[in-house]
């Protein structure tokens, strides 16, 4: 599952959770989960001011996008003058899991 | 080292050289020393400045504040307070510097106010809206040193770059001083209240802060978070050392820090949302 601005988004794509209003978070949703996106379906969204949508896997990859072993060779490099920091680096173990539980079971690689 | 400093405070400083600011504001500036002033009546005056009513709206409906709709100036004054709209009026100029010229350092700056917000929501503080005003204005210093300083600038990017030293070092190697001190400089020279211009001069160094280090230290952690995701350009890519005492001023325990690490992602994808939008509304339509 991916959250992606609807801006990103394509046809083809799939919801992986409810659309909500933006100004009503708690009402009715106005699209399902599992609804494959249309371009019509996507400027509607628009037109309801929905700025971001959870879809399936992980399918934005933009330039500057990475697999998790990228992403926390990364997040390694930016910690790196604070590893001996035990405070700071109990953080760091936080985004570590986080990135790990983002990411999803597949390590975020693309589904075939 | 000090002559230079000085010198520097002083050219930073020269309010003619500023980015300029709207006659609104001193109008505004006015009212608010007045105690029998009215929320309407100072709306009315920000109001009458189409353009910073615009900006000022577009920054209370930024992510930073985590607010649905705020449509109106007067709505503004009421859910964000006047201190934190007479803020919003006095940086809009170095905003849109922020947003045409650095764009990374705009999100960056975006980010950890909605960093901030989540942190101050979390822990129950007081006057959340102050501290993600604090939060989004945190580095203003930086845009001021590249607008005075552009050599210095330019070096101080070589420094980071060859030498992997983090912006602040640079600064102070370079130019004698820092982004914090300088952004605190123009947060006095503003008279912006403590509650916002202690945050901006101590994120980098919580300890100093005597009258409101509760915001400073969200500030400062904010800030740690939003280079941990590596979120936006602030600068140099390092993250900063977490200082003990900020953790400890807020009580911080280790869940809710999880739990607002996991938070965050959601969040930032509104902020590049949000930026996104911004740049897309700025660019000529062909």
């Amino acid at each position: 599952m991916q959250k992606i601005p609807l801006l990103r988004a394509t046809a083809g794509m799939v919801l992986a959770r409810d659309v909500f209003r933006n100004d009503n978070p708690v009402g009715m949703p106005i699209c399902g989960k599992q609804t494959v996106l249309s371009d019509t379906l996507i400027t509607r969204l628009d037109h309801l001011n929905v700025k971001a949508i959870y879809v399936e896997g992980h399918p934005v990859w933009e330039e500057g996008d990475r697999s998790l072993e990228d992403m926390l060779a990364e997040l390694d490099r930016r910690f790196e003058k604070v590893r001996n920091d035990p405070l700071t680096l109990k953080v760091y173990d936080m985004f570590v899991e986080h990135l790990k539980r983002s990411m999803g079971d597949n390590g975020g690689r693309e589904a075939k | 080292m000090d002559e230079k400093r000085n010198e520097l405070k002083k050219i930073i400083m020269d309010t003619r050289t500023l980015p300029t600011l709207p006659g609104v504001i001193h109008k505004l500036n006015s009212l608010t020393e007045n105690d029998k002033a009215s929320v309407q009546e100072m709306a009315r005056i920000v109001s009458s400045d189409q353009v910073l009513s615009a900006r000022i709206l577009r920054l209370a409906n930024s992510p930073s504040y985590g607010f649905y709709r705020v449509s109106t100036i007067s709505n503004a004054m009421i859910l964000l307070g006047v201190n934190v709209v007479k803020s919003l009026a006095l940086s809009s100029s170095i905003f849109e510097i922020m947003e045409k010229n650095s764009v990374g350092l705009w999100e960056h700056s975006l980010a950890v106010g909605v960093a901030a917000n989540l942190i101050a929501r979390k822990l129950n503080l007081p006057e959340c809206e102050e501290i993600s005003t604090a939060a989004l204005l945190h580095d203003i210093g930086k845009v001021i040193i590249s607008l005075k300083c552009s050599e210095a600038e330019q070096l101080i990017r070589d420094m980071i770059r060859d030498r992997g030293m983090y912006m602040r070092d640079a600064e102070r190697e370079t130019i004698d001083t820092d982004h914090a001190e300088v952004g605190g400089w123009l947060a006095k020279s503003w008279f912006l209240p403590d509650k916002l211009s202690e945050p901006i001069s101590f994120h980098h160094d919580v300890a100093l802060s005597g009258n409101h280090r509760i915001k400073t230290a969200v500030v400062h952690i904010a800030d740690v978070l939003i280079k941990a995701c590596g979120f936006g350009d602030s600068g140099d890519c390092y993250v900063p050392q977490i200082q003990q005492i900020a953790w400890d001023v807020l009580k911080f325990n280790e869940q809710a820090m999880a739990e607002i690490i996991d938070e965050l992602e959601d969040k930032l994808v509104e902020v590049k949302n949000f930026s996104l939008e911004l740049q897309g509304s700025d660019a000529p339509a062909y």
